[in-house]
């Protein structure tokens, strides 16, 4: 188990080492003038030294992707052109606001998605799904679609930002804990959810398939117990396939939230990031991204351990 | 194949390892020729065609097919039914711009902002998408194939290192990295392929070389090679056709992904400008606040995504539970 962990870990460094070394390809290199992508266009020539200076800009390739990486050890990305400020000033409360549709998004999908699977999975044929139909929208059409319908045909729910323009409360509870806020979440929320539920359907729907002819369940059924109960205990057993999908789809929840948060224009990290490409803020997009990353190999990190815990045969193999 | 016993493929693979100068046996040579024809006395796209088969038994994935062959028409013939250009500014009776007219007998999907024809954007975003998912999967089936193969035939160090990469290839955060490459390259179709094709590529490689692995072990395998062929035969000839079905199931899905990805990049505006795709027609609702009253400009677009998307879903859905045994038996 220890060793299993220790090389996991090990991966996972390398993994966010390639990552940020590509970031430095994608960023110096690629283009054919960085400068022009990291310095705003139109200076005067002594103001763009400096600030290439500034940014670390000079010098031969080498040096520079050292001083980056010493600079990303010490958690510098720098500052913004477009904020002039430091880069985790502005980044760091647009985490929290896309935790607040990413989390309860998963969960609902999750949660609504294993329920319904395991009905499917259980019906007569197991393939009323077929009568079912699921369709697969991608999330900023499902954003569109609902922003039509529930914001403007019925005008029912708000559909544009984090809370009323012109509010403007301050601390915790005041800010999150009220009925505007949670109006205007409703929508990004449950179109994230919506997004999870085909996948989570289907993983459960296998699992509860797969179980349906074991052995344990005519046991089960031996006993007298209900039908219902005959099903949750094939439900439980195909449980594991749900959960541990559901770190490594935080991660894409949250890299694919993007387009939710620009539909809805929630003030997110990845609603910055589009902001960011646009207004050719690189050390914004930089940062975002590379938060994205890293958040992608923490969550498979936590999935592979999870697993492990629930099924210690992946250990030994 | 399963049939045949351990110790025949044993004897077929020792007339390879013998001295053939020392003990040329014409008796052994024909029974290595046995087992090898039994692997192999059929066409080399008869898996392709068996799966195909199979589908078609599948009714989610007849509609699937359906609905891919009724778009594919539209947006064949759609020009010479609708001869509209997708970029006319159309105008009233009375000389103004028809700008965001409802459906009506003369343009039936009504015109957008920006006095065009949303039925022809409709088409052309059809022949779009088609263009985009079609060259994408072209692309990603041809390299996750040859790498899937390469990868899982020779096995050892090339196999390890291409995993490697796949490995880290697949924690890049799928949309971000479009998001800042496309800004980086430029918005172009080129450069929208480019980074669909570095994105998919990853998972392909590594379905195609488990399906690889099962085959590599397979006894006409080890017959094909007491007999004498390369490798590169082996790979191409004996594998490659074996392995058609999944590389061609993960081009189908690459479809949907391309697809999908290129919306995604042209609904914030990193689209090529020159093509009017599904995505962009919704950016363009968008950024004009049309969403919430110009049904009829934002639906067409909606729609097809949506209907394309999912018809390829139930067509790999399908293959996936007709090709998994354990799924057909329980759901039949």
């Amino acid at each position: 188990m220890r060793v299993y962990l220790a090389r996991r870990i090990i991966q996972s460094i390398i993994v966010v080492f390639v990552m940020v070394t590509l970031m430095f390809v994608i960023f110096r290199i690629i283009p054919s003038d960085p400068t022009a992508m990291l310095v705003e266009r139109g200076m005067p020539e002594e103001t763009r030294q400096r600030l290439l200076e500034q940014w670390g800009l000079t010098g031969p390739l080498y040096v520079q992707y050292v001083r980056y990486l010493t600079n990303l050890f010490q958690g510098d990305f720098g500052l913004s052109f477009f904020y002039s400020k430091p880069v985790w000033e502005i980044l760091a409360p647009k985490v929290l606001n896309t935790l607040w549709i990413a989390i309860p998004g998963l969960l609902l999908g999750a949660t609504f998605g294993s329920v319904l699977g395991m009905f499917v999975g259980w019906s007569r044929r197991g393939g009323a799904i077929d009568g079912l139909g699921i369709l697969l929208a991608p999330p900023f059409v499902t954003g569109i679609l609902a922003l039509m319908v529930f914001s403007g045909f019925f005008d029912l729910l708000p559909g544009f930002g984090m809370r009323t323009p012109g509010a403007n409360p301050s601390g915790f509870a005041a800010t999150y804990l009220n009925g505007d806020f949670l109006q205007h979440l409703i929508l990004p929320v449950a179109v994230v959810a919506l997004t999870f539920i085909p996948e989570n359907l289907l993983l459960m729907r296998t699992g509860v398939l797969e179980a349906r002819g074991e052995d344990y369940l005519e046991m089960v059924r031996a006993k007298g117990v209900s039908e219902f109960r005959v099903m949750w205990h094939a439900g439980r057993n195909s449980l594991l396939p749900v959960i541990t999908w559901l770190f490594p789809s935080l991660a894409e929840t949250v890299a694919g939230i993007v387009l939710v948060e620009v539909v809805f224009s929630w003030p997110g990290v990845g609603r910055e990031l589009v902001f960011s490409v646009t207004r050719q803020d690189m050390p914004i997009a930089q940062a975002g991204f590379f938060l994205l990353a890293v958040m992608i190999v923490a969550s498979n990190l936590l999935a592979d351990l999870v697993y492990s815990y629930l099924d210690p045969r992946v250990v030994y193999k | 194949m399963t049939l045949l016993k351990k110790s025949k493929i044993r004897r077929a693979s020792a007339v390879y390892s013998e001295d053939r100068a020392a003990a040329f046996d014409p008796s052994r040579v024909q029974e290595a020729m046995a087992i090898w024809a039994a692997g192999r006395s059929r066409s080399v796209f008869a898996p392709l065609i068996e799966t195909f088969g199979l589908l078609v038994k599948d009714r989610m994935a007849v509609v699937g097919m359906a609905i891919i062959a009724t778009l594919a028409v539209v947006g064949i013939l759609g020009p010479l039914i609708v001869p509209l250009p997708p970029f006319q500014a159309l105008k009233a009776p009375d000389g103004t711009m028809l700008r965001l007219a409802e459906p009506s007998a003369a343009h039936p999907f009504g015109t957008d902002y920006f006095a065009h024809s949303v039925l022809s954007q409709f088409i052309l975003g059809i022949r779009i998408a088609f263009l985009v998912g079609l060259s994408a999967a072209v692309a990603v089936g041809l390299i996750s194939t040859v790498l899937g193969l390469v990868s899982g035939y020779f096995g050892g160090y090339l196999d390890d290192a291409i995993m490697r990469i796949v490995d880290i290839a697949l924690s890049i955060p799928t949309l971000p990295f479009a998001i800042i490459m496309v800004a980086v390259l430029g918005p172009s179709l080129e450069n929208v392929l480019f980074v669909i094709v570095l994105l998919y590529w990853r998972n392909g490689a590594r379905i195609v070389r488990s399906a690889v692995l099962t085959q590599k072990e397979r006894p006409f395998i080890a017959a094909a090679r007491a007999l004498g062929a390369s490798h590169w035969r082996i790979m191409t000839y004996h594998i490659l056709p074996n392995v058609l079905p999944v590389a061609f199931l993960w081009m189908t899905m690459s479809i949907a992904f391309a697809v999908l990805t290129e919306a995604s990049l042209s609904f914030i505006g990193l689209g090529d400008p020159s093509m009017a795709s599904w995505g962009q027609m919704l950016n363009l609702a968008f950024q004009t606040a049309s969403i919430r009253s110009a049904w009829w400009w934002v639906l067409p677009p909606s729609l097809g995504l949506i209907l394309l998307i999912s018809s390829i879903y139930f067509i790999g859905r399908a293959f996936e539970e007709k090709t998994n045994p354990r799924l057909r038996q329980r759901a039949a």
